[in-house]
């Protein structure tokens, strides 16, 4: 028992584990889609948005799903005005994985997403995951509105 | 007695003058602790009366080691010494259940009030009871041979937290050679309560109506019926048909694609269950039989089960998938078959062998339009030898062998659904792949018990396996309690544990001191990884094998003041750290933390004889987490109890009544997987329990 509780200590003491999420954050750029953002179709939305790391960022993920029903969940406390419920037969659905190239800690989103054409105006949420290297998850969501 | 899983239960069932503890509080005592070399502990019905405490898991929480891990009020999962799931074993009547022991929101599918006696090995028993009881094993027996010709009880309970209101009704009895005993059990609870008006996820809020967990609300309806006979010398044989339904409701905000609220009302009622729910129904058929030839013993069980679940949700399109026809998000269809064969044989008179065998057949099958494991057939089969040799008047060694194979086939699985591949094309998205696996695995162990004057001290050393569920080996979809979408992997190996338990009691009259130090070391433990990847915009979490050290004691001081004061200490600690692989450094999921109890109970006799007790039961922080973990942080709660026995009418009365976070403290159990989104544990929460039991007490003529 004794020589399992040192085997223990030895092992924590060079203690690598990553115990820190990932950031979503908006400091030193101009963050777009802010809360609240409204688009026209045909528009493009330029994605922009700063991801940091202690370590090493992983992977992230943009979607964009319908808010026609308000399901209401916005990370940040703004209410933005919504359109009264609807159940619109052809709703945005947008979700993409995205690579960040291997080693960095510090990485902003640069993708252009076009609005298409066809679907049904109104609520929209956009949302942000990301990871890093070690498994953890963060997460930031928006309200827009497409006209 | 007889032999076969779990010989030392279904031996203390029968003998039916098990006492009643005088150590109320303190509880649970060891089982035949001068000989035997592995850490077991044993309680009968009165313990679980007097304990009642929602669930069969909560009332067992006294015992250093065990944890329950609550699901909502009234449901919990078994833990011993951080190991659930699918790394232990519970068996009724020494057949081993089946359930969806690897999911996060099932419960026992048993009834509680049908348990006469429970016997709980810490420590691997994979010898006797196969793969799986790497953690342990929870050995309930319900067949106890009834002793009077006829002996009924009534039961009522209810608890306040979730507005649960039941009923159990039991009649048994013995007429010459045949006997019986009936069950019926009936449960019906509404949204339970936390102390909180909003939980976080991630950063969302949620905010709660009146602190209820909207959409929590349930019933149960157990039925069990055995039938048996015997010759009152070497031959007893019974059959026993009982069926459990549970219907729930999952909790509301937390289940589905994302955090949602739906246009369900749900806040209407508190005892409704809207979508989405589950029902799990589980119908077992067991035959029994027991012959004594000579001083050789035999054992003979046989059993099917049947376990039925179905999951439903709102129908709602997601990525690639429209929106669904119906609310069947998942259905499990699960047969298994199983008997058992044991002999005991005694060799003169210091070694005593035991043989036996053991063989399982399962067939499952899914439905619903989400997929989370394929369908699969497996097939185990295992023998094993014992022996225990009285060394001496003081010692007593034990060692034991067995193998075991098994082989499981897993079905292709394809969604029914187009997801666009490239340019224009699309197709129907292979999810599981055909696949099968054979495994064989050759477990061991060596025990010693020695004992003089005051002192037992125990060793085990052993190997124990378990064989990877089709879950870790073919699940491939979306989790949708949790968000986040989940990989098995074919190629996963028996995960093997090796272990040395010790156990030292010091028994000084009304002074009984035990302290239970174990070591673990598990080469290729498997574990839910989360990565740095998405699928479908969820995390990806892959089944990956990664060795892990553990190790940890349990230790309990006992101290009979007079014959009306009783006080005891008992705590815990494990701890568990990877070895190899992506989480090296970091804890094993679910880490238990320390924990500690004081308990102080009064008997007294005034108008029959009562016990009122006081629990204060503190745990501390857990900061040793690993991805998706939070830090939780320590709590104390503060809990009473009270019960009184009384003569009514030729019977007995029984009040017991449990007040459980009595402060209404808001605190998380870090190891509960709703931890993980933030749901805090029941507040304040009153249990009562009434029982009024009869007993004819002249025996019929012998036939």
């Amino acid at each position: 028992m004794a020589a399992a509780m040192l085997l223990g200590h030895a092992s924590c003491s060079d203690d690598e584990r990553d115990m820190e999420r990932p950031t979503i954050t908006t400091e030193g750029i101009t963050a777009q889609p802010a809360e609240c953002d409204a688009y026209r179709i045909g528009d493009v939305i330029q994605v922009c948005y700063r991801l940091t790391d202690n370590e090493e960022l992983g992977n992230f993920n943009l979607e964009i799903h319908s808010n026609h029903d308000h399901h209401t969940h916005s990370t940040s406390a703004v209410e933005c005005d919504p359109d009264p419920v609807s159940h619109p037969d052809n709703p945005w659905v947008f979700n993409h994985d995205y690579a960040i190239p291997s080693g960095m800690r510090d990485y902003t989103i640069h993708e252009d997403i076009p609005v298409p054409d066809g679907i049904a105006p109104g609520d929209y949420h956009f949302m942000i995951r990301v990871t890093d290297r070690a498994g953890w998850q963060e997460l930031r969501s928006m309200a827009i509105k497409i006209q | 007695m007889l032999l076969v899983s779990p010989p030392d239960s279904v031996k203390t069932a029968q003998n039916d003058s098990t006492k009643t503890l005088q150590t109320v509080s303190v509880s649970a005592r060891s089982v035949q602790a001068k000989t035997n070399t592995q850490n077991s502990v044993e309680v009968d019905a009165t313990y679980l009366e007097e304990h009642f405490a929602g669930s069969l898991m909560q009332s067992l929480e006294a015992i250093p080691g065990i944890k329950a891990v609550a699901i909502g009020a009234g449901l919990s999962k078994p833990t011993i010494r951080g190991l659930g799931y699918n790394r232990m074993v519970v068996s009724e009547d020494g057949i081993k259940h089946e359930g969806q022991q690897w999911g996060d929101d099932h419960g026992l599918e048993v009834d509680q009030f049908a348990v006469d006696a429970v016997e709980v090995v810490k420590g691997p028993a994979t010898l006797l009871y196969g793969s799986d009881a790497i953690g342990g094993v929870l050995a309930l027996a319900g067949n106890r041979l009834p002793a009077a010709p006829l002996e009924a009880s009534a039961t009522l309970f209810g608890r306040s937290n979730n507005m649960q209101g039941g009923l159990s009704a039991h009649v048994a009895g013995r007429r010459g050679g045949f006997f019986y005993k009936a069950n019926l059990t009936l449960s019906d609870y509404g949204d339970y309560r936390v102390p909180a008006d909003s939980i976080q996820y991630y950063s969302y809020w949620i905010r709660l109506h009146d602190g209820h967990l909207r959409n929590t609300a349930g019933t149960e309806r157990d039925a069990r019926l055995m039938l048996g006979w015997t010759n009152n010398e070497n031959l007893r044989t019974d059959l026993t048909v009982s069926d459990v339904y549970a219907r729930s409701g999952f909790f509301a905000d937390a289940h589905g694609m994302e955090v949602r609220l739906s246009g369900i009302d749900y806040d209407c009622s508190r005892r409704d269950v809207d979508l989405p729910s589950q029902w799990v129904n589980h119908l077992k058929v067991q035959s029994h039989s027991t012959l004594l030839l000579g001083v050789a013993s035999l054992e003979a069980n046989l059993a099917w089960q049947h376990n039925l679940r179905e999951e439903m949700s709102e129908p709602l399109s997601h990525g690639f998938m429209p929106t669904p026809p119906d609310s069947l998000e998942r259905r499990f269809d699960k047969h298994t078959f199983s008997g058992t064969l044991g002999l005991r044989l005694p060799l003169g008179e210091r070694h005593e062998l035991r043989l036996g065998t053991a063989a399982e057949h399962q067939h499952n099958r899914r439905n619903g339009w989400g997929f989370i494991i394929p369908d699969f057939e497996s097939t185990t089969f295992g023998l094993y030898a014992t022996d225990q040799w009285t060394a001496s008047e003081a010692l007593t060694l034990n060692g034991g062998l067995r193998y075991d194979a098994a082989h499981t086939a897993m079905h292709a699985y394809s969604d029914w659904y187009l997801t666009p591949t490239t340019g224009s094309d699309s197709a129907f998205l292979q999810r599981a792949s055909e696949a099968r696996r054979d495994f064989g695995s050759l477990t061991w162990s060596l025990g010693a018990n020695w004992h003089s004057g005051n002192w037992i001290l125990r060793l085990n050393v052993g190997k124990a396996f378990r064989v990877p569920v089709a879950k870790e080996l073919g699940a491939n979809g979306v989790n949708y309690h949790i968000f986040r979408y989940e990989q098995g992997n074919a190629d996963l190996d028996p995960e093997r544990s090796y272990q040395l338990d010790a156990g030292m009691e010091w028994n000084g009259g009304n002074v009984t001191v035990k302290v239970d130090p174990y070591f673990n070391y598990f080469p290729n433990y498997i574990y839910l990884n989360p990565t740095a990847d998405y699928v479908e915009g969820l995390q990806l979490y892959r089944y990956t094998q990664t060795s892990a050290l553990r190790f940890g004691l349990e230790a309990e001081a006992a101290w009979r003041i007079d014959t009306h004061w009783e006080a005891a200490l008992r705590g815990q600690f494990c701890h568990s750290q990877q070895t190899s692989g992506d989480k090296r450094g970091y804890t094993l999921p679910f880490a238990v933390p320390p924990s500690t109890d004081l308990d102080v109970t009064w008997h007294y006799d005034l108008h029959g004889c009562g016990n009122l007790g006081l629990n204060i039961h503190a745990v501390a922080p857990q900061d040793e987490i690993v991805p998706p973990e939070k830090p939780t942080p320590g709590f104390l709660t503060l809990n009473l109890s009270a019960s009184h026995r009384f003569d009514l009418h030729g019977g007995t009365l029984a009040v017991a009544l449990q007040l459980n976070n009595l402060l209404d403290a808001r605190y998380y159990d870090h190891t509960s997987y709703y931890r993980l989104i933030d749901i805090p544990e029941p507040g304040r929460n009153l249990s009562l329990r009434i029982k009024y039991e009869f007993k004819k007490q002249q025996k019929e003529p012998e036939l």
